[in-house]
């Protein structure tokens, strides 16, 4: 046996195992039922009927979809601002980039119960602190308007130091000549950001923005935690939405059905993103 | 010279490795024989069952105590005890264990909600095979519970074992500065209460003692606690199901979910989430809990707590019973048990009198048990554990859950209904209580 084919054999074994044994297998669920106790039954298309007739499969879409909409543009603002200020020579500028990184290491629970007690209604320290300054409770967590901008905020928060990393790469990267070129043909510091800061960093844009889009699809722990998908559904996330069906519920063949769904949605998604806002930088 | 001593080193490296590798092949020829034979235990030379029980420690220290007993007198069969595995749940737990075939063969923390999904994967033992079943059974438990726990085809496949009914436990000396002696008995009663207790307390502007507290997450198992017991109670103790066949007594969901739909619309029952024990730090005057909480109470509540238990509220003009949620625990034989006959000796060990006894003064957990507050065996220790006297009062008059194929579900249903009408208030209790059937017919018809 030819030594290049061993050493492949442990990769080979891993990709069986965790990715074409799981997909095969997800493909075969989908015309079956499936509660993980009884043998699986073959039901052909029923499943796929029933997504379209499932109303809260449809609305952890749009649930989804809202997430998404607020989520991704504010990171990536938030997550270019402070990169570009700490890419400046500021005072205790490495303190802050630590401190701006932590949120990402700490546990995803842990945040979430954290914010969950902040955001609380009548006991939350947000709210006690607004009624100080006189201003009435917002619930946070509790309306069906407030609760996805709510996690949308506190999942930022949570994961912007990891793209402001990844901006700073990119920032770092740019060509100083360009700017000093930019200088002495008059351009003022919009103009340069503008003109040659965000062009240069498409390419990392795209990253975070790619990035930013799988992370967000996968919003889970968050309505988890925090809300259980309510105020009536209105946090309900698909990837929520799947594993209640599956691990709660034993719908296997369902919730690989709307798992193959949400997948196909995800990759038109990328694939749209990718055609839209990449672009050449030379 | 240096020839020889690398022949020596060679043939000693080649001794070595086949001596290690006939032990390792040795030890695993053996180990594949002991697991094809009958296990048994080498020192004792007899037949072993594993038996799991609840991981709670109370609990599992009992369980530590019986089987060793047992080990102790028995010279035919040895129990090997274990916790039943971390997990999310006990069901998740068993499950796995199912599909993996590693059940034991005797479990005591089995949710009848679960149990028709064991017996459609033939998981389960039918009890009534053994002759003297029914002369056991008729002995200790209820006609109605032994009634209530038949399988769909007939046979009885679990023992009901413990209950734990839901009351109510409230903070007696908030209830006496408000001005109020006795704990409320109905719905109006309750509501009025909860707008005396409900205040700010501390003078700042904002509510900080509310009348009881509940989470509103649209999670299934939390309906237990408010939609559910309070549906056994309102409807006199029916459950959701009759035989198999969806039965809601509409009236009394409708009142449910106006009672509820009350204390969240006036802020008796906050939409907060709240971490710890707000009981405990005096938050809230009322909870719906078991017996379990006695003996947390007992532990962790300051000197200055003051707390009782009741009944929980009924809808105004109710007659009749007091009926609540038991949140039952049954004991089951897995089918994949060796030892049949041993394993009922020893469920029947589990259920004894004397077992019993202890379950009810080790745990703090009621067993279900015929006649439990008049027995002479029991009298005393309730004498001396009034708390505990209540809820085994409170004990003839629990329903648990419906032996119905997707519950679990039908709960979650249920929970996204409590929230839009109770927590919300986006529809009234009767268009809540009709589209909850609906929805639930609809769920069914899909999972056929």
């Amino acid at each position: 046996m030819k030594p290049g084919f061993l050493l492949s054999m442990p990769y080979m074994a891993h990709l069986l195992l965790f990715f074409v044994y799981p997909v095969v297998f997800s493909l075969i669920l989908v015309f079956h039922r499936w509660d993980v106790v009884t043998p699986m039954e073959f039901v052909g298309l029923k499943n796929f009927i029933r997504i379209f007739a499932d109303e809260v499969f449809l609305q952890s879409i749009i649930n989804t979809g809202i997430f998404l909409l607020l989520h991704i543009p504010l990171q990536i603002v938030l997550a270019l601002f402070f990169a570009t200020l700490l890419n400046e020579k500021i005072f205790a500028r490495g303190f802050f980039r630590t401190l701006y990184f932590l949120p990402v290491v700490v546990s995803g629970v842990v945040v979430t119960i954290l914010f969950q007690q902040l955001f609380s209604f009548e006991t939350g320290l947000i709210n006690q602190f607004l009624f100080m300054l006189g201003i009435d409770q917002v619930p946070w967590l509790v309306s069906e308007k407030w609760a996805m901008p709510s996690i949308a905020f506190m999942a930022t928060w949570k994961n912007v130091g990891l793209y402001v990393i990844l901006f700073m790469g990119g920032l770092q990267s740019i060509p100083s000549e360009l700017y000093e070129a930019a200088e002495l043909e008059g351009a003022n510091s919009m103009q340069r950001f503008f003109h040659i800061t965000l062009p240069m960093l498409n390419p990392t844009v795209v990253t975070v923005v790619v990035l930013s889009v799988i992370g967000g699809f996968s919003l889970f722990i968050e309505p988890y935690v925090m809300t259980g998908g309510g105020p009536m559904n209105s946090t309900l996330s698909a990837v929520l939405y799947i594993y209640n069906q599956a691990f709660n519920f034993g719908h296997m063949g369902y919730a690989a059905t709307m798992g193959l769904f949400f997948a196909a949605i995800i990759f038109t998604v990328v694939k749209v993103q990718r055609k839209f806002v990449e672009a050449e930088v030379y | 010279m240096l020839n020889q001593i690398k022949n020596r080193i060679s043939i000693h490296s080649y001794k070595a490795s086949l001596f290690w590798l006939s032990g390792i092949f040795l030890v695993l020829i053996l180990g594949c024989t002991i697991e094809k034979e009958e296990r048994v235990e080498p020192e004792h030379n007899r037949k072993t069952i594993t038996y799991w029980s609840s991981p709670n420690p109370q609990e599992y220290e009992l369980a530590k105590q019986l089987v060793k007993e047992w080990n102790a007198q028995q010279d035919e069969v040895y129990v090997k005890l274990q916790a039943l595995p971390a997990g999310q749940s006990s069901e998740e737990v068993l499950l796995s264990a199912m599909v993996a075939g590693t059940t034991p063969d005797v479990c005591s923390n089995i949710w009848p909600g679960i149990t028709n999904d064991f017996i459609r994967a033939n998981g389960l033992y039918a009890l009534d095979s053994f002759d003297d079943y029914q002369e056991v059974m008729s002995e200790r438990v209820p006609e109605d519970i032994l009634e209530s726990v038949k399988a769909a085809d007939g046979h009885t496949y679990q023992v009901p074992w413990k209950t734990n009914p839901v009351m109510a436990q409230y903070n007696t000396k908030m209830f006496k500065e408000a001005g109020i002696n006795e704990f409320p008995g109905t719905y109006s009663e309750f509501i009025e209460a909860a707008s005396k207790i409900t205040k700010d307390v501390n003078g700042d502007g904002r509510i900080d003692q509310w009348m009881g507290y509940r989470d509103i997450r649209p999670i299934w198992w939390q309906r237990y606690y408010d939609y559910y017991t309070s549906y056994i109670n309102a409807s006199g103790g029916k459950t959701l199901f009759t035989q198999g066949e969806l039965t809601i007594d509409e009236k009394a969901s409708s009142e449910v979910f106006r009672f509820y739909q009350q204390l969240y619309e006036n802020g008796y029952f906050p939409q907060s989430t709240m971490q710890g024990n707000a009981f405990l730090h005096n938050r809230i005057a009322v909870e719906f809990t078991g017996p379990w909480n006695i003996s947390f109470l007992q532990r962790t509540a300051p000197e200055s707590l003051e707390y009782d238990f009741a009944p929980l509220p009924v809808p105004d003009g109710h007659e009749g019973e007091v009926y609540t949620y038991g949140d039952h625990k049954n004991i089951a034989i897995f089918s994949n048990t060796k030892y049949p006959q041993e394993s009922w000796e020893f469920v029947k060990y589990l259920i004894s009198k004397e077992s019993d006894y202890r379950l009810l003064a080790f745990a703090s957990q009621i067993p279900i048990r015929k006649e439990l507050l008049t027995d002479p065996d029991f009298t005393e220790f309730f004498e001396e554990n009034p708390d505990l006297a209540k809820f085994a009062q409170q004990a003839a008059f629990t329903r648990g859950v419906d032996s119905v194929r997707d519950f679990k579900e039908i709960l979650d249903v249920v929970s996204r209904y409590y929230e839009k009408a109770s927590v919300y208030g986006k529809m009234t209790p009767e268009e809540a209580t009709r589209d909850m059937i609906a929805a639930i017919e609809v769920l069914r018809e899909w999972n056929q």
